[in-house]
């Protein structure tokens, strides 16, 4: 079952099943919560130490106090939240990991829950789930992705996805339409940079390895492919090359801007926010932190999904996030008295609609799809369409770690290595990593 | 620590229930024993902080060390693969090893070189211009390297960075130029911001130096007609020899393992594999990829380095004494 989530389509057409299901999913899980508080958990005088991450959503802090009051009062514990730089979150979970200083409860991203509990770091969940009622209604993508030896140790928490975000105004001014293939996605840039000399008509990162996958995808190639129990990274495929040869060929044309060579997303992000990007890649959940950063963007910008080659849709990276309860966790119960109250209920959708992303309880999902927001339903289409995995192995972290995709970008984009050699190169480490080389 | 030093109480009375008769021969092995007792404090406390982690990271490198063999706690020799490794990987002898190394050497000159001609600045002022500019300087000493860091990023930055502005204001170049993503122009950033952070400490060590050069010595070559360069070079450089070993030294350590300022820099961390120092490597190959062994050994190696450079350059300083 597992082997069989790799590809793209799979995971796509789980997504559409798993709302498929809700139908008949969905009817149980309102009383769940009722069995699954059933008063045993006492925090009294006790402090759970959670980690959230934070990068390129909004600011999460009103959120948490009021989660924090909502926990106290239903388990007497104190909560201690403490925000985490997506970019040094790895990092420091290994060295905590290592330290035996872990939180009681993390926020992990998809790709890393298999690796911390392939090093015994998490606990797992199973009992606690079935416990409160909640096996049936989770989406199963995450599932999958939180799913370890056969158990699950990470609770979905939300889902997100990118795609597509431009900015009105310039797209108005220099007189395009937003994309719906590559080769519009090319002369609007073109427009864009005979309009606007000095903005940047489309990012293209060298250091943000998530908006470089769907340009593999859309040209047909594969990041990774399982047989039997080797990797073989795709990295290098002619459909691969492809794709990478329009993506960086946009900023080898001029129409990104030198500093993007060593551009995270949060740099993304605030470029955008100034006002300075035509379109670039941006997750579901980048909308509220882009007012955030600046009011005056409020209105101005929209989304698409990422065009496909000749049309459709270019597939996207299916992220998310997961709570884990690590293995140091004194009362795991009042751990996961925490984790039920923020993946389930009122303060799921919440973050859902503060946030921007995809609840990872099947039934609440199903609202945000049917939502009309225009800042809501392009990535909702995205998420149900197109959405793809990175390569589901414990050792994707390691890959994530060495910056095998950025590496390779940020070689094309500076000019030092073409994309034959830089992808080649990129895909004989992705292959090694995958297979536990070093 | 020596306020605890029971100094006027001799062999006190608590010591002589346990000496009884044979009080002679107790004396003198006390004697040579106290000293040791009063140490042993302090050498426990070096042992816990530095011995013992210095010794861990030694058994790592002889491991094949990762996530699980922490959380488990067993151990999983491989004897020296781990230094096979480095030795034998390409990207040591290419990448890692010549960016530590002529980093390391271009910076401790001219950190040295621009501290001690700011030294001779302060030496020459009046009490209120030492001051204020020994004040100035204290400021780029007291920044924390990671602050520091962010300001240098920023300047250089390539689309709203000020140095770009700088260069196409005055018709330099035509359209920004990104300058973290070259392997020459990324060492020179860090090189300023290296240099910019470790000039005040050999300013004020080599200031101190400067001051304590005895006036009778300047002014009898001032007579003698040895110019400022002469006097400079003939007189009060080899009066502060000793002060320049331990200024050379200890920049040396630093700029041999420096980090965060290469770490922080945009493509710093990994994504350029052109710009890795020892001790991004050793850092990236550890917590990034979970092979602490393998880190470990990086981390002996640079160790062993800077061991070596130390030893062989005191020992220069010292056959120079005896001459």
């Amino acid at each position: 079952m597992r082997r069989e989530m790799w590809t793209r389509r799979n995971v796509g057409a789980v997504a559409t099943a798993a709302l498929v299901a809700l139908g008949v999913a969905a009817c149980g899980s309102g009383g769940s919560g009722d069995d699954g508080g059933d008063g045993t958990v006492d925090g009294e005088g006790k402090t759970l130490d959670v980690w959230i991450m934070q990068g390129t959503n909004p600011s999460a802090d009103d959120f948490f106090d009021e989660v924090g009051t909502a926990f106290k009062e239903e388990t007497g514990a104190e909560l201690n939240v403490e925000f985490v730089e997506w970019a040094d979150a790895h990092d420091r979970f290994v060295t905590s990991i290592a330290g035996q200083t872990t939180p009681d409860v993390a926020e992990t991203g998809t790709t890393w829950t298999p690796e911390f509990a392939d090093a015994g770091a998490l606990a797992p969940l199973d009992d606690y789930i079935e416990q409160a009622g909640l096996g049936d209604d989770l989406v199963e993508g995450l599932v999958e992705a939180g799913t370890y030896d056969g158990q699950l140790y990470g609770m979905p928490w939300y889902a997100g996805v990118r795609s597509l975000v431009y900015n009105t105004e310039i797209f108005e001014q220099a007189g395009v339409e937003p994309p719906t293939t590559w080769a519009e996605i090319e002369s609007a840039a073109k427009a864009i940079k005979e309009k606007f000399p000095d903005k940047t008509a489309v990012a293209v990162p060298g250091d943000a390895e998530f908006t470089v996958y769907p340009w593999v995808w859309g040209a047909g190639g594969e990041v990774a492919t399982l047989d039997g129990d080797t990797w073989t990274s795709g990295l290098d495929s002619p459909e691969s090359q492809e794709g990478l040869s329009f993506w960086t060929g946009l900023a080898a044309d001029g129409y990104s801007s030198a500093g993007a060579t060593t551009w995270r997303e949060t740099d993304v992000l605030d470029a955008f926010a100034q006002g300075d990007v035509g379109m670039a890649i941006m997750g579901s959940w980048t909308p509220g932190a882009i007012v955030e950063a600046n009011k005056d963007m409020e209105g101005k910008f929209a989304a698409v999904p990422i065009p496909g080659k000749d049309g459709g849709m270019s597939p996207s990276v299916l992220g998310g996030s997961h709570l884990s309860v690590f293995e140091t966790a004194e009362d795991k119960d009042l751990a996961f008295a925490f984790v039920e109250l923020m993946t389930t209920g009122e303060f799921a959708t919440k973050w859902g609609e503060q946030a921007g992303y995809f609840p990872g309880q099947t039934s609440l999902l199903d609202e945000t799809l049917k939502s009309t927001d225009p800042l809501v339903a392009p990535f909702a289409k995205q998420f149900v369409e197109g959405g793809a995995s990175v390569p589901v192995s414990p050792n994707f972290g390691a890959v994530q770690a060495k910056l095998t995709t950025s590496t390779m970008m940020q070689s094309i984009l500076s000019g030092s290595e073409d994309v034959a050699t830089a992808s080649t190169k990129a895909a004989d480490e992705m292959t090694s990593l995958l297979n536990g080389g070093s | 620590m020596t306020s605890t030093l029971p100094v006027a109480v001799p062999a006190g009375p608590g010591q002589q229930p346990g000496s009884g008769g044979r009080r002679p021969l107790g004396k003198s092995l006390l004697a040579r024993v106290r000293p040791w007792m009063l140490l042993t404090p302090a050498l426990l406390v070096l042992a816990v902080l530095l011995l013992w982690p210095l010794v861990r990271v030694g058994l790592f490198s002889l491991q094949d060390y990762g996530l699980k063999e922490i959380v488990s706690g067993e151990p999983n020799w491989i004897g020296l693969g781990n230094y096979v490794e480095v030795f034998t990987s390409s990207q040591l002898w290419t990448v890692v090893l010549p960016n530590t190394v002529v980093f390391a050497v271009l910076s401790v000159s001219f950190t040295v070189i621009f501290g001690t001609a700011v030294a001779v600045l302060l030496a020459s002022l009046g009490r209120v211009w030492r001051t204020i500019v020994s004040s100035a300087i204290m400021a780029a000493w007291a920044m924390p390297a990671v602050t520091g860091t962010y300001v240098w990023v920023w300047i250089f930055d390539a689309d709203r960075g000020v140095f770009n502005h700088v260069l196409q204001a005055l018709g330099l170049q035509d359209a920004p130029v990104n300058w973290f993503t070259d392997r020459w122009s990324f060492y020179a950033i860090v090189l300023l911001n290296v240099v910019h952070h470790g000039f005040p400490f050999v300013a004020i060590t080599v200031l101190a130096g400067l001051l304590g050069v005895p006036k009778e010595l300047l002014e009898a070559a001032e007579i003698d007609g040895a110019g400022a360069w002469r006097r400079f070079f003939s007189v009060i450089v080899p009066q502060l020899k000793q002060i320049f070993a331990v200024v050379i030294i200890l920049s040396t350590i630093w700029d041999f393992k420096v980090f965060a300022q290469v770490y922080l820099m945009p493509g710093g961390a990994g994504s350029n594999r052109e710009v890795l120092n020892l001790g991004v490597w050793s850092y990236t190959e550890s917590f990034g990829q979970n092979r602490y062994g393998f880190g470990a050994a990086i981390a002996v190696l640079l160790t062993l380095l800077l061991l070596g450079i130390t030893v062989a350059y005191v020992r220069t300083i010292l056959k120079e004494e005896e001459l």
